[in-house]
């Protein structure tokens, strides 16, 4: 008997393509980015780079070893895991985030829930927001030259403009991989090699552009809206964020959703609630939906659609518009309404929640200043003010602004002081705004806060009395503030224990309204 | 001309498809070559080789016999006679192994060399006048079945229920089966006696049109069979896109007729007939020669072959003896795979002491094993999504494999459609995770099919009693 030959069922053919060249493809259409945002950001990204990657890799090994699982360390997806948490960071994150980030992506994202092809939300976001969560402060904290400065989103979220040609070419600041010209060039030959789906990509881009132009406030302002799309890992998470195979839909039907809603999500994060990682965020819960989407998004096949079984019987062709098939219709519909329905709620509660803020402030002069029985602006310092929109307030006091000055009358009508409205951005968990009324004898009668969201219990303690009381009728030109306690003059203020970026900040916007005051209220160019 | 709009819209090409490496350069242009096994070798003519029930044997041991004769005969509607290729005597009727692997009723002839025709056969005929069952008489008579391969019997095809309903007949010669060549060749070489047997066939449907659809790798082919049908109204040539499976009988009619159709319809039932040129040329010789389907065109290809080679082969014929007619194994390589057809729907040949059937089209001896190391490239799906996006029927091949490793019936059938399968393997070509999942819906679908007949049966018996 001759020997058999080998049996096997058909295709005897298979393609090149395996599943480890799609994922080491992919992580080389990284490298441009990577590369970019080492150069631009200096030696330090690329150990966060290396950290990251080298970190996500071992967690597999590890994970397979100590479970006795078939080694899937080698495949290639742990290196896009590793590559795109490090490229989501920013720069100037401590070395321990990136390898406790990669860590848990790789061992409680993805290999608890089955490893490849079983995880039910990205890894490389679930890893980056632990981190957010974790360590907050350090994660965001996005220094240029030791200085810290803000992301160009949150710039934009303030209202200021930003540099769009720095944030193509990945010099604007951000996270490493912010270089929309390199993610773009990496993503674009994805699509064209057929590894990532357009549908996604595209339908997120779209979906977001659409409810930023709609409801962003801007109206389709292409500055406005090239800046949103080029800042906060838009571009990232619409070509290698969204488009993970695994937690994404596979039908095209379903991809397109599940893009839109990224997209939306994405974007009303952006509007209505704080600009940083609302893509994270959106794409994250996006993933949460595409097993729903999967259930109940399974198109039929093409023998069994609406115009092939016209066809069947020989009736005429259908026309474009029946050819649609009803889900698309019901979802674009649900769509619409939806993003009719957010829009409308945020612009009315956005109206509301100003006219609350404006009566509020105007409270707070009131407790700052009560002698006073009205408060009238002055056309001529909103102008003043208005003119220097955007920048701090000299240069002693640190992310100072003044928002606002109006002049509180008596009953006769008499100028009997000022309420200035101060922001400092120093504060530690976001900016303090606090109101400080000045008699027109020099006396600060009194603080009050208007914003002030720092740590309960700890930063949360300027709003007691014991400490905001500090600055009550004092008549002193600037006030310093004490570390350990101890005050006995006029001018020293107590700080808060253990919360010297609170106390600071406070205590420089009462300062910076008191300069404003001195130099400009009252002596300098404005006033009487 | 026709109403094409009234049937549906015409595409450039279907929806999904994969592009596997073509390798027809190895064979394409060795000219077709007769194959006769010589003296004192063993014929072996497989009953059950078409598509419905094996055919009865009408000879028994120590009969003589021709060279186009009967020796089994159709055995119900959709069966097929069998055709002596050769001329000698019958050896034995008895169980031998054949290309799907299973043992099955053969007659072995030990062919005396010298291919003595029976009276009548190859002789030319008058049939300008016969009716229209006498040439689906003849076909019968000729036991001519669907050269594509799955060897459907073609006078059943030619006999639809509402024959003047039928719009297109195609002939194809897509050949979209990498390595295969034969058509190619055939096309090439016998161009005029092709469209006379779409001729013959177009005087069944006096309504349709004759479209022969060749795929555009095949140039040559398409200026021969221009040539062949300049002038001739009802019949042109579509020159189409280079995919697989564009040969496909499902994806021909979706690009031709614009009709996607259920695998519970054939299809004559949305007006196309679609037949191999290779038919074709039967339907010829039958019709006008009288001579039954005997021999067929077939491609031995493969990087482990001396001399790939188009031939004319002859029923009965073991893989083994074509081999050694194209000079065996190249020196130097081994042979680990033996294909009979082409790579993608074709199936493996444990040994090549195997018999052809009349709808072998390729023999390919391969040194590599693609799917042995496409096993051990094997990860977990990745979700990728490429399945869904080849799949030419529309399916979500990723979900139903899911769904068949569950074992859940209903939803793989209601709710996946997965019967609609018709197994052309793109799914399992395109698959970068390596899943096997052609094997896994075929596997599933006569576990299905099994589950339903038993059913059936109960309820049956139930009713009987």
């Amino acid at each position: 008997m001759t020997k058999l030959l080998n049996l096997s069922s058909g295709p005897q053919t298979r393609d090149r393509w395996t599943t480890p060249f799609i994922m080491y493809f992919v992580a080389a259409s990284l490298v441009p980015a990577a590369a970019v945002g080492v150069v631009v950001n200096g030696l330090h990204s690329l150990w966060i780079i290396l950290s990251s990657v080298g970190t996500a890799v071992l967690s597999e090994f590890l994970f397979d070893k100590i479970c006795k699982k078939p080694d899937t360390w080698k495949d290639g997806s742990a290196v896009v895991t590793g590559l795109l948490l490090a490229l989501s960071l920013s720069p100037s994150t401590p070395l321990y985030g990136p390898i406790i980030g990669a860590a848990f992506a790789i061992i409680v994202a993805k290999c608890c829930f089955g490893g490849l092809g079983k995880n039910f939300i990205n890894p490389a976001l679930a890893g980056r927001c632990f981190l957010l969560i974790s360590f907050g402060k350090s994660m965001t904290l996005f220094e240029v030259d030791g200085v810290a400065t803000a992301t160009p989103v949150a710039e934009l979220a303030a209202g200021k403009s930003v540099n769009i040609t720095a944030m193509f070419l990945g010099t604007g600041g951000g996270v490493i991989g912010a270089s929309i010209f390199a993610l773009m060039l990496g993503g674009l030959v994805l699509w064209a090699m057929d590894i990532i789906h357009g549908q996604i990509c595209f339908s997120v881009i779209i979906g977001f552009t659409l409810f930023m132009g709609f409801f962003g406030g801007h109206g389709f302002d292409p500055k406005f809206l090239l800046a949103h799309l080029c800042g906060g890992g838009v571009i990232m998470g619409a070509f290698y964020m969204a488009t993970d195979y695994t937690t994404s839909p596979v039908s095209r039907l379903g991809q397109t959703v599940y893009g839109v809603l990224i997209g939306v999500l994405g974007a009303l994060f952006r509007v209505a609630g704080s600009a940083a990682d609302s893509f994270s965020y959106s794409i994250i819960i996006a993933n949460l939906f595409t097993p729903l989407i999967e259930t109940y998004i399974i198109p039929k096949p093409y023998a069994y659609r609406k115009s092939a079984i016209a066809l069947q019987n020989g009736e005429p062709r259908l026309p474009f518009w029946k050819k649609i098939p009803k889900p698309v219709i019901v979802l674009v519909a649900i769509t619409i309404v939806a993003g009719a329905a957010l829009g409308g709620v945020y612009a009315m509660t956005k109206e509301t929640i100003e006219e609350q803020k404006r009566l509020e402030k105007l409270a707070s002069y009131k407790t700052v200043l009560p002698e006073a029985e009205n408060f009238e602006p002055d056309e001529a310092l909103d102008q003043l003010i208005a003119d220097m929109a955007g920048e701090n307030y000299g240069t002693d006091f640190g992310k100072v602004k003044i928002n606002e000055a109006i002049v509180g009358k008596n009953a006769a009508g008499e100028v009997i002081g000022y309420g200035i409205s101060v922001t400092s951005g120093d504060g530690y968990d976001g900016d303090v705004t606090l109101s400080v009324g000045i008699s027109a004898d020099d006396v600060v009668q009194g603080i009050a806060f208007t914003e002030l969201t720092e740590t309960p219990g700890m930063g949360m303690q300027a709003a007691e009395p014991e400490f905001y009381e500090q600055f009550s009728n004092k008549a002193v030109r600037f006030f310093k503030m004490l570390k350990g306690g101890g005050a006995s003059t006029d001018d020293e203020i107590d700080g808060i224990s253990g919360c010297t970026f609170t106390s600071n900040a406070v205590t420089n916007a009462v300062n910076a309204g008191l300069d404003f005051y001195h130099n400009v209220l009252k002596g300098g160019s404005f006033g009487e | 001309m026709f109403e094409r709009e009234e049937v549906g819209t015409v595409r450039n090409t279907f929806r999904g498809g994969v592009h596997p490496k073509e390798a027809k350069e190895l064979s394409k242009e060795a000219k077709l070559l007769e194959f006769r096994p010589e003296a004192g070798t063993e014929m072996v003519f497989v009953l059950g080789q078409h598509i419905g029930k094996p055919a009865k044997a009408v000879v028994k041991k120590n009969d003589p016999v021709l060279v186009g004769q009967c020796i089994a005969e159709a055995d119900g509607f959709v069966s097929a006679n069998i055709i002596c290729s050769c001329s000698g005597k019958v050896k034995a009727v008895e169980k031998r192994r054949t290309i799907a692997g299973s043992m099955l009723e053969c007659i072995v002839v030990e062919n005396d060399g010298e291919y003595t025709k029976m009276e009548g056969v190859g002789e030319k005929q008058d049939a300008s006048n016969l009716t229209k069952e006498e040439i689906i008489g003849r076909v019968r008579e000729a036991g001519i079945v669907g050269l594509g391969g799955a060897g459907f019997p073609t006078s059943v095809k030619l006999a639809p229920k509402n024959p003047d309903g039928i719009k297109y007949v195609i002939a194809n010669g897509a050949e979209c089966e990498p390595y295969l060549t034969c058509n190619d060749r055939l096309m090439r070489e016998y161009a005029s006696e092709i469209v006379e047997g779409l001729e013959i066939v177009l005087r069944l449907f006096p309504n349709a049109e004759g479209v022969i659809a060749i795929e555009k790798n095949k140039p040559e082919a398409i200026e021969a069979m221009e040539k062949a049908c300049a002038g001739k109204q009802k019949i042109s040539v579509r020159a189409l896109p280079t995919k697989y499976p564009q040969g496909g009988e499902r994806s021909l009619i979706t690009v031709i007729a614009g009709i996607d159709f259920p695998t519970a319809k054939l299809p004559a039932d949305v007006g196309c007939i679609v037949d191999n040129v290779g038919t074709l040329y039967a339907v010829r010789q039958a019709v006008l020669f009288h001579e039954p389907l005997c021999t067929h065109v077939m491609t031995v290809s493969g990087d482990a072959v001396k001399n790939p080679s188009n031939l004319i082969v002859r029923d009965g014929t073991s893989f083994a003896m074509i081999a050694e007619f194209c000079g065996g194994l190249k020196e130097g390589k081994e042979l680990k795979k033996a294909i009979c057809g082409g790579p993608m729907m074709g199936l493996t040949l444990s040994s090549l002491d195997i018999p052809i059937h009349k709808t072998t089209n390729g023999l390919l001896l391969l040194s590599v094993d693609e799917v042995e190391k496409a096993e051990r490239q094997q990860t977990a799906c990745l979700h990728c999504g490429r399945c869904t996006t080849v799949c030419p029927q529309g399916l979500n091949p990723g979900m139903m494999a899911e769904t068949a490793e569950k074992g859940d019936f209903e939803r793989y059938e209601k709710k996946l459609y997965g019967l609609e399968c018709v197994a052309c393997g793109s799914c399992s070509y395109i698959c970068p995770a390596k899943r096997p999942l052609t094997q896994t819906f075929r596997q599933f679908k006569s576990e299905i099919m099994a589950k339903k007949r038993a059913e059936a049966a109960k309820a049956a018996a139930g009713g009987g009693k």
